[in-house]
């Protein structure tokens, strides 16, 4: 018998039994829909990922540290409390892990390779409070160095072009920061902030002032200059503001400081730690692969020399791999309600061939082979599959339409991305496995049609 | 023409074993009218069976046109069986919720026969029975009559050389029954078909060419028509005519 006639006749006999056919398809659509979910939210998580890092990391941006435990996620043999030999260049990171940290002198043995370009160590500039323009207000904030390898937008102004830094004297602030500072009264509009003078003041404790410094400035101040000595040291950083960042959905750094010139960045850097331990020590640097080269030949070419490097896809690859645990921890349902529609089948599938003995008796009596049977019994079982897959599929489809601008509110993913996206190629992918494991599952009543004896089922009552 | 020779079918095993043939031997020849007479529990329908290649006794031979059917391979006697033989049964065993078409189109997509012949045949089979207007009814839809009608156009179809009518009549009022055995007759005399009739009316068995009679296994006796061409094979002589 002709594949397609089999074909046919299945989806007759299905036809003829609609409610049991809509009822074991529907359990398989329970399933379906479940994937086909886990599929259209991975891929939606996938995307957004890519969308963050993408906006965020440049792909040839390398991160650079001297200890590679920092990457390997298990605790640095430095960290923990037991007593060991002291190691200047061993400091903590911000979640307070001892790690080895890099020295200035590696820095520059960085920056001198022919495969990095702008390098930019970790510095940690840090202001105790800043004044905006003729104002006395004062207000304290975070500031970064600025990132010259990522694409930002501006609300106000102009950001330099990629690649490009900021002068030594201009700063690019986050557009809430305006929003707070006109609610301030420091400035009448946002876009005033733009050109405005900005001055921060870092400040250092005084190092303990020797015997013969004491003398000296109360020979030459008096009472006052002693009382001076033991004042902290403050200096001033005048900067002009260049432009307003847009407060993007996916940017993860711009939102949330002033980001200065790198040169100042270095120089606060060093002012607020000089003669402290932490002086020109870094957790790591930031880089770029020369344009060409591949960043996972820098990568393993840096490590020859004793330095640990993170890509921007080994960064992707950490974000990616949270999405697919999520992505199979839902699939895993789906797998499971699966399972219990594979008895569903069995089970429709055998009370089918009981309820058909005669019809498979003449078939059989008519020259039709045990496979031909067995084929037809799976075909069905294959279209319920598909039934299922296709029921499933449509309703995680239209369901995602629906709720997508819902989900994507709630979970503040920004202007259009969406959490649920569906592709057909994995849906058609999904719909064919259905269908397989339909007829995996509808083997057993199909060999139970095949082996039944004509003469038997034939036979009146 | 089909031979049947030393036919034995055992079922059990050792001291409650019991035979429903019990080496039966005959020869029909092609384009008679036979029927197979018996009470119920008689073996006329493992002979039946036997003579269709359904069932597969160990001992005996059953020859047609040539070949031994009871030694061929399986898949050799389901072709055998979709070509040469024609089944109708008591219970007509047509598809409630399947077309006429698709009922009577059955043994030719097992037969493989490709999609444009298979119209015209359908076609044709179903004009001879005159169930012509009733090709896109759904056959629980039909009268006993029609439904035992649109059985035979199904076991004609595919033009086999040997039709097997297990109590044709038996679910039939004896009219619509009289109606079956006239349009049974007439398919023998003119389509050239061997016509094997299984059943325990008297009456229908006395209008075939030859009428077996089988008891208890054995055959009882074996009476032939005025016009009939066939004889009973002598058991211990294997005499054939």
């Amino acid at each position: 018998m002709k594949t397609i006639d089999i074909a046919r006749r299945a989806a007759r006999s299905l036809r003829s039994a609609k409610t049991r056919t809509i009822l074991t398809s529907l359990a398989i659509g329970v399933g379906a829909f479940t994937i086909a979910i886990s599929i259209a939210a991975g891929e939606g998580a996938r995307q957004y990922a890519d969308t963050l890092i993408g906006s965020n990391i440049n792909p040839r941006a390398l991160f650079i540290v001297k200890d590679g435990s920092l990457f390997e996620g298990g605790a640095s043999p430095l960290s923990g409390s037991g007593i060991r030999e002291y190691d200047p260049d061993v400091g903590m990171t911000a979640s307070g892990a001892s790690i080895k940290l890099m020295t200035q002198e590696q820095v520059d043995e960085l920056a001198a390779r022919s495969d990095l370009e702008n390098v930019v160590p970790t510095y940690s500039p840090s202001v105790t409070y800043m004044v905006f323009g003729d104002s006395d207000k004062k207000f304290s904030a975070d500031v970064a160095a600025y990132d010259a390898t990522i694409t930002g937008e501006a609300a106000y102004g102009t950001l330099p072009p990629l690649g490009e830094g900021l002068a030594a004297d201009e700063v690019v602030m986050p557009e809430s920061f305006a929003t707070t500072l006109v609610e301030q009264g420091v400035i009448d509009t946002e876009a005033d902030l733009v050109g405005t003078r900005v001055v921060m003041t870092a400040s250092r404790p005084t190092s303990t002032a020797t015997a013969d410094e004491l003398a000296q400035a109360y020979a030459t101040g008096g009472a006052a200059a002693v009382a001076a000595l033991s004042q902290p040291e403050t200096k001033e950083f005048a900067f002009t503001v260049r432009a307003l960042s847009k407060q993007s959905a996916t940017a993860l750094v711009t939102g949330t400081s002033i980001q200065i010139p790198v040169s100042a960045a270095r120089e606060m850097s060093e002012y607020t730690t000089e003669g402290t331990p932490a002086y020109q020590r870094y957790v790591g640097v930031q880089a770029l692969a020369v344009e060409g080269e591949d960043p996972d030949e820098v990568k393993a070419a840096l490590l020859e020399d004793e330095f640990y490097a993170q890509t921007a896809e080994d960064l992707q690859g950490v974000i990616f791999s949270i999405v697919n645990i999520l992505q199979g921890i839902v699939l895993g349902f789906g797998v499971i309600a699966l399972i219990a529609s594979v008895f569903g089948i069995i089970n429709t599938q055998y009370i089918s061939v009981l309820e058909r003995t005669r019809e498979i008796g003449l078939m059989k009596a008519l020259g039709m082979r045990g496979g031909g049977v067995s084929r037809l019994f799976q075909f069905e079982a294959a279209w319920i599959g598909f039934l299922g897959g296709v029921i499933g599929a449509a309703i995680a489809v239209v369901l995602g339409i629906l709720f997508n601008p819902t989900i994507t509110e709630l979970l503040g993913l920004g202007e259009g991305n969406y959490l649920l996206i569906f592709q057909p190629l994995p849906l058609i992918g999904m719909v064919i496995v259905l269908m397989l494991i339909a007829m995996l599952a509808g083997w057993f009543p199909a060999r139970k049609a095949a082996k039944l004896d004509p003469i038997e089922a034939l036979r009146t009552e | 023409m089909i031979e049947v020779k030393n036919l034995t079918k055992t079922y059990g095993k050792k001291q409650s074993s019991f035979k429903a043939l019990d080496d039966v031997s005959f020869t029909i020849p092609d384009g008679a009218s036979v029927a197979i007479v018996g009470k119920s529990g008689s073996g006329k329908s493992t002979l039946m069976h036997a003579m269709s290649g359904l069932d597969r006794p160990e001992v005996g031979e059953v020859v047609i046109d040539g070949t031994n059917i009871l030694k061929l391979k399986n898949k050799a006697v389901d072709r055998f069986r979709s070509e040469k033989i024609g089944f109708i049964f008591q219970a007509f065993f047509v598809q409630a919720n399947e077309t006429a078409y698709d009922n009577v189109a059955l043994p030719l997509e097992i037969a493989d026969i490709a999609g444009r012949d298979r119209r015209k045949r359908v076609e044709t089979a179903l004009a001879v029975v005159d169930l012509t207007d009733k090709i896109k009814s759904k056959a629980g839809n039909l009268s006993g009559g029609q439904k035992q009608r649109l059985a035979i156009a199904r076991a004609i179809v595919n033009k086999p050389s040997i039709i097997f009518a297990d109590e044709p009549t038996g679910n039939l009022d004896s009219a619509t029954g009289e109606k079956i055995e006239e349009l049974l007759f007439e398919l023998n005399k003119k389509g050239g078909s061997t016509l094997i009739i299984v059943t325990h009316d008297h009456d229908l068995a006395s209008k075939c060419d030859i009428q077996i009679r089988i008891k208890d296994g054995k055959i009882d006796t074996i009476v032939q028509a005025k016009t009939s061409k066939v004889k009973k094979t002598p058991k211990k002589a294997g005499v054939k005519l």
